[in-house]
This record gives C-alpha cells, sequence and structure tokens, in this order.
C-alpha cells in the first residue's frame, strides 16, 4: 500500500516538472500535486455559481431582449440585490462562525426604527446612524452571551428575533415612522447617471439569434449599492487577510481547535454574532432610506432570501467555511432571476419556483461533487505521509 | 537528563464516583521519553489531561522545573511550556495546512496593514514549510485544506501544531495521547522520528501508546497504570515485553506495595 502510494507520489511530482512551483518545487520534490481530474472537479465546485450566473445572465439576454441585456437593467438588478445581499452578508457572518444568527430580520426592524424615530426627534443623522450601529453591536453581544451560556444559537435568536419584532412595534407605537428624507442619499439618490442612450445590434454568425441591447441611459446607481460594495469589500478583506477574520472562521470550523491552541473561542464566536448583528442592522437603515419610512414588521423573507443565497454559493451549514463574494453572486442570481422572469413576461410566482428547484439542484450538484472529490481521492491514494526524500 | 520537568504526586482525581485516578505519582525529565503504557480506561488519559490543564485533580501536587503550579486551564498549562496532542486531533478542517500550524500565533504583515491585523500568509506558510523540516515531517503542500489529507498526515499536523508550539519555549513539554493510533507503518516511523527529535532537543515526551514495539523503540522509561494505579515505573532497557504486558493485563503484581 505505501510502495503504490510512494510511487504515485514520485510520478505526480516528476509529472509536474520544473513548472511546479517554481524555486519552492527544486527545494521540496517530495510535494506531490493533485490530479488534473481532481483539481479540475474542485474548481467546478468553487466556480461553478458564477458559470451558473453566466448562464442565467445569457438565457434572458436571448430570452427577454432588448430589454434585459443592458446597463440600465443590470443597475436595475444590482439595486434590487444591494438590501438583500446585505442580508445575506448577515447570514453568512453567522453561518462562517458557526451559529446560524435567525434574529437578523429583528435586528433589521428594530435598529430601523430607533434610527428612524431618532431622525424624527431631530437628532443629527451621523448620530443616529451610529446609534443604530450601536445597538445592533449590542443585540450582537447579547445575542452571543446567551448562547455561550450553552443553548442552541437558532433557539436563542428565534427568541430575540420575537422580543425585537414586538420593541420594534413599541418603539413607533406600532405605527411606521416616515419622513426619512435625510437618509436619501443611502436610499433613493442615485449616482452618476447618463441620459444618452445607444442601441447595439448583434448579429452573430452561428447558433444564437441576433439580438441587440442598449449602452447608456440609465438612472445612475442607487444608494445601497455603494453600501453594499463597501460590505462586501471590506468584509471579504477581512475574512481573508485579517487575523480576527482567519479565527472567527476557525472557530466556526473547529471551536475546539481554537480552544486548544490558547485562544478564547467564546471571543470570536461572539465576533461572529456581533458582525451579524451589525450588518443586520446597517440593512434595516438602508432598507428605511430606500422605502423611505421605518417599518416595525420584521419580514422573514430576509432569512429565506439569505440562506438561499448562502446555500447557492456553496456555503456549508456547518460553518467554518465559505467565500462572501460567491454569497453576494448568489443575492445576485436571485435579484436576476427575479428581473427577468419580469422583463420576459413571466407570472413573478415562477420567480419563486425557479429560485427553490435552483436552490435544490445547486446543493445536490455540490453534494456530488464533492462525493466524487472525496472518492478519487481515495483511489489515487496520493495522499500519504512522506518523509523527507 | 537531570531536572525534572514535570513533577507529580499523589494525584487522586474523581468523575462523580468513578475514581480514574489513585495517588499517582509521575515524573518526566528534559530530555526524556517515557512512555505511559495500560489498558483501555486505565486512566492513561485522564493524567494526560491533569498535566495539560484540562482537568484540575481533586488531590495532589504538580511540579514544573521545581515550581508548584496548579492549572486552571489548558491555556495556563501552555504558559507553563506544556503542549498536548489529544486523541482527537480538533483541526479545522476547511484551512489549510499553514493556518492549522499557526492558529492563534499567525505572523502579521509589516507596516500599517499589520498594525490592522493583517496576515502575512506568505510568510506563514514558508515558516511552516521550514519547521515541518526541521521536524523530518513532511507532507503535502502548505496551502492544501486539512480536510484533503489522508488520517497520517492530519495526525502529523496535528503533532506539528504541538510541537512548534513547544520548541519556542526552550524546556518544553510535549503530551501525546495515541499519536500513532489512526497510522500504518511509514507514517508511525515518522511520528517516531518526530519523538526523537523533539527528546534530543530537550523536550520532554510523554507518549501514550497502546503500540509495545514503539514504546520500547523510543521510550527511555516506561509507566504502567491499572486501574488507576501506578503498577510500575522502569527504565526501558530494564525490562521487557512479557513483564510489561504483564503489569497492562494485571496478572504481574504492582513493582509497589499497595497503599
Ligand atoms: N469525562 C469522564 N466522565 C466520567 N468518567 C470518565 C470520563 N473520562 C474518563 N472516565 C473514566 O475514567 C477511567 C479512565 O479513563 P481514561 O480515558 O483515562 O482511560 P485511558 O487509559 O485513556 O483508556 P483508553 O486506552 O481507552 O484511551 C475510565 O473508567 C473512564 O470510564
Ligand atoms: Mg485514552
Amino acid at each position: 500500500m505505501s510502495d503504490t502510494a510512494d510511487s504515485s507520489a514520485a510520478d505526480a511530482a516528476a509529472a509536474a516538472g520544473p513548472s511546479n512551483e517554481g524555486p519552492a518545487a527544486a527545494k521540496a520534490p517530495v510535494h506531490e500535486k493533485l490530479p488534473k481530474s481532481i483539481s479540475s472537479l474542485i474548481f467546478i465546485r468553487d466556480r461553478g455559481i458564477i458559470v451558473l450566473w453566466l448562464f442565467l445572465i445569457a438565457l434572458f439576454a436571448i430570452w427577454a431582449q432588448p430589454y434585459f441585456f443592458s446597463v440600465s437593467n443590470a443597475m436595475l438588478i444590482l439595486s434590487a440585490g444591494a438590501i438583500s445581499s446585505i442580508f445575506a452578508a448577515a447570514i453568512a457572518m453567522g453561518v462562517f462562525s458557526g451559529a446560524l444568527d435567525l434574529s437578523v430580520p429583528g435586528v433589521a426592524a428594530f435598529v430601523g426604527m430607533c434610527s428612524a424615530w431618532m431622525i424624527s426627534h431631530d437628532i443629527p443623522v451621523w448620530v443616529s446612524l451610529l446609534a443604530g450601529l450601536a445597538i445592533g453591536v449590542v443585540i450582537g453581544v447579547i445575542n452571543a452571551r446567551i448562547t455561550l451560556v450553552g443553548l442552541n444559537p437558532l433557539v436563542v435568536t428565534i427568541g430575540s428575533l420575537t422580543v425585537l419584532t414586538g420593541l420594534a412595534a413599541v418603539v413607533g407605537g406600532g405605527y411606521t415612522i416616515p419622513g426619512l428624507d435625510k437618509l436619501a442619499f443611502i436610499g433613493t439618490d442615485t449616482y452618476f447617471a447618463i441620459d444618452q442612450t445607444w442601441t447595439v445590434d448583434v448579429q452573430p454568425w452561428f447558433l444564437v439569434p441576433d439580438f441587440s441591447f442598449q449602452l447608456g441611459g440609465f438612472d445612475g446607481v442607487a444608494g445601497p449599492v455603494f453600501v453594499m460594495a463597501a460590505v462586501f469589500i471590506v468584509m471579504t478583506v477581512f475574512f481573508t487577510k485579517s487575523r480576527g477574520g482567519i479565527r472567527i472562521m476557525a472557530v466556526g470550523g473547529n471551536a475546539e481547535a481554537v480552544r486548544r491552541v490558547g485562544l478564547s473561542s467564546d471571543f470570536y464566536r461572539t465576533m461572529g454574532f456581533v458582525l451579524s448583528s451589525l450588518l443586520a442592522a446597517l440593512g434595516g437603515i438602508v432598507t428605511a432610506a430606500y422605502v423611505g419610512e421605518a417599518n416595525p414588521a420584521a419580514s422573514p423573507g430576509i432569512i429565506f432570501e439569505g440562506l438561499t443565497a448562502v446555500a447557492l454559493a456553496g456555503v456549508s451549514l456547518a460553518g467554518g467555511r465559505g467565500s462572501l463574494p460567491k454569497v453576494l453572486v448568489g443575492a445576485l442570481i436571485l435579484a436576476t432571476i427575479g428581473n427577468g422572469l419580469t422583463i420576459a413576461g413571466a407570472d413573478p410566482y415562477w420567480a419563486l419556483v425557479a429560485t427553490g428547484v435552483l436552490l435544490i439542484g445547486a446543493l445536490l450538484a455540490d453534494l456530488m461533487l464533492t462525493k466524487a472529490v472525496s472518492r478519487r481521492l481515495v483511489s489515487v491514494g496520493n495522499l500519504s505521509v512522506h518523509g523527507k526524500a | 537528563m537531570s531536572e525534572r520537568a514535570f513533577d507529580l504526586t499523589g494525584i487522586d482525581l474523581h468523575y462523580g464516583f468513578v475514581k480514574a485516578l489513585d495517588g499517582v505519582d509521575f515524573h518526566v525529565e528534559q530530555g526524556e521519553v517515557v512512555a505511559m503504557l495500560g489498558d483501555n480506561g486505565a486512566g492513561k488519559s485522564t493524567l494526560m489531561k491533569v498535566m495539560s490543564g484540562a482537568h484540575r485533580p481533586t488531590s495532589g501536587h504538580i511540579a514544573v522545573h521545581g515550581r508548584e503550579v496548579h492549572f486552571h486551564s489548558p491555556h495556563d498549562a501552555a504558559a507553563a511550556g506544556v503542549q498536548m496532542v489529544y486523541q482527537d486531533l480538533a483541526l479545522v478542517e476547511a484551512q489549510d495546512i499553514a493556518t492549522n500550524l499557526n492558529l492563534g500565533r499567525e505572523p502579521l504583515r509589516k507596516g500599517p496593514l499589520g498594525w490592522l491585523g493583517f496576515v502575512d500568509r506568505k510568510a506563514m506558510r514558508e515558516e511552516s514549510d521550514r519547521e515541518l523540516d526541521l521536524l523530518g515531517v513532511r507532507t503535502a503542500p502548505m496551502h492544501r485544506p486539512v480536510e484533503m489529507l489522508s488520517g497520517g498526515q492530519r495526525q502529523v499536523i496535528a503533532i506539528a501544531r504541538s510541537a512548534v508550539r513547544v520548541t519556542g519555549e526552550s524546556n518544553g513539554i510535549l503530551l501525546l495521547d495515541e499519536p500513532t493510533a489512526a497510522l500504518g507503518y511509514e507514517q508511525t516511523r515518522l511520528v517516531e522520528g518526530l519523538i526523537r527529535t523533539m527528546a534530543g532537543r530537550g523536550i520532554a515526551v510523554v507518549l501514550v501508546t497502546h503500540n509495545l514495539p514503539l514504546a520500547f523503540e523510543v521510550s527511555h522509561r516506561i509507566v504502567v497504570l491499572n486501574r488507576g494505579r501506578k503498577v510500575a515505573d522502569i527504565p526501558t532497557a530494564d525490562t521487557e515485553n512479557d513483564h510489561v504486558v504483564g503489569w497492562i493485563t494485571g496478572s504481574r503484581p504492582s513493582m509497589f506495595a499497595s497503599a
């Protein structure tokens, strides 16, 4: 057994040859490479969602031409996806750190109401916004404290969802709080609008029917899109590059591993809850800004859409893994489907059907690919340990 | 091989009504490898957990380098230079080898990015590569996720994670609870070499194992536990397989007068 393992690794190293990672390879010839078949399967598993998105865009570009494939429609999709993707990021924070946080809609409603209340009482906008975000942080800490006593995070956050929904109604006496014009800069205001339009006709030379698309003439980029961009850029950098992010991921994957190396796993689990609530609070504020009024009703759809985006992104609900850019693509896929089907004139309920089918299909594909990868890893058997040659 | 790195006397530990350890004395010196043997449930893991700070003894004294200590957590033990590899490995599956080896001591980038907590992944990989080289254990490329490693490779990474931390301080103590349980012949030899390397550097190693040939191969001294009591404590050179088996099964009387 160990003989075959040795020789296959030697083959792999030999096959990889001098192109094998430059100088490191010369120093470390025993480092085996994964066989092509496995690395390409892994590539499909890790990049499949982007392929899926491009496929959907191509599909709608043909089906719903000429309106779908235009810059201004792309902006519409972005705007529609912006707020739900912020919430998807909030859900993802919890999932990464190993605790699905169901209180996200409650935090959004409560913080939206609190910030709106402050603004309607002539408190400066920036104070109201910061106070709203601070409330989010506090809620995250409270959720974490209760969970870390030893309770199931699902139950704890359902409890706080209920409490926060009640409190949100208390803030406004059961009514919405309108008149949030001061928040328009992250809501309905748009930036970089262009007035002219150009229509481009394309005649591909085979298979695909002729189509046309429009350039220019869009109403600009809406405020929430900028918030979305900021959230995803900052959070992606945080999770991939920084100590804190790496440790939050690690605690989601295996809290015991974090504890054993002498770190406080409780601290990093708390960080997960805090980030989740912070982004939920931000999403709540942006929602109120976009709609122009704060609504005390928590929308459970936030959870379903967020979870769908997270699952489409191939993020395991078991925690400890996942990529935020893919969560963003997941959220944008949902927005693309909704938009495309509407333009194509399909009954909007089909968007729900398509989303659900896609979700389950994506999960099945992911499962099958993962199984195929591990089956090949075992049969190749090149993953044994090798001493220094 | 003179100073006592770790010295435990009269350790009792009760799990509820179960008396898992009964008046156990145990010590290990710098640079010494002690094999701790015993049947299932003899109390080996329990004694190791006392040494690693995971459990507090009901009574008894613990001294590190001659100074009495009270471990309240594995963190305290780690601060005193004690690292343990548990029977369950507790690796972060989704993360790569370098991240697992460096969790909790990630190198930061230089300059402002470092102040913001940005990790220098390149330095981390190179450093890990070097450390595994020094330990004489080569596995897969540093950026491969642990979930894609074989059982043997994982075991090696788990041991290395602790080993690189004890080597940080000069007079470390490394506790290994059945490090070769899942390993084949080749990998067991690898771990054996690693243990020798560590001991050669003056690190005190305690090895719990059911693999008698391994124990005879690497240890300087053999300690046998039977139902929570120490029944043998003898230089490896002064004993033989049959005697040790006798102590393990209980057919051979204890070396110590029963109290
Ligand atoms: N957490 C616990 N709670 C209660 N009893 C325990 C606990 N851990 C161990 N025990 C008991 O203590 C005794 C010693 O267990 P220990 O795990 O130390 O044995 P061991 O020598 O490591 O055995 P093995 O070779 O199977 O790993 C056993 O009787 C066991 O059932
Ligand atoms: Mg044990």
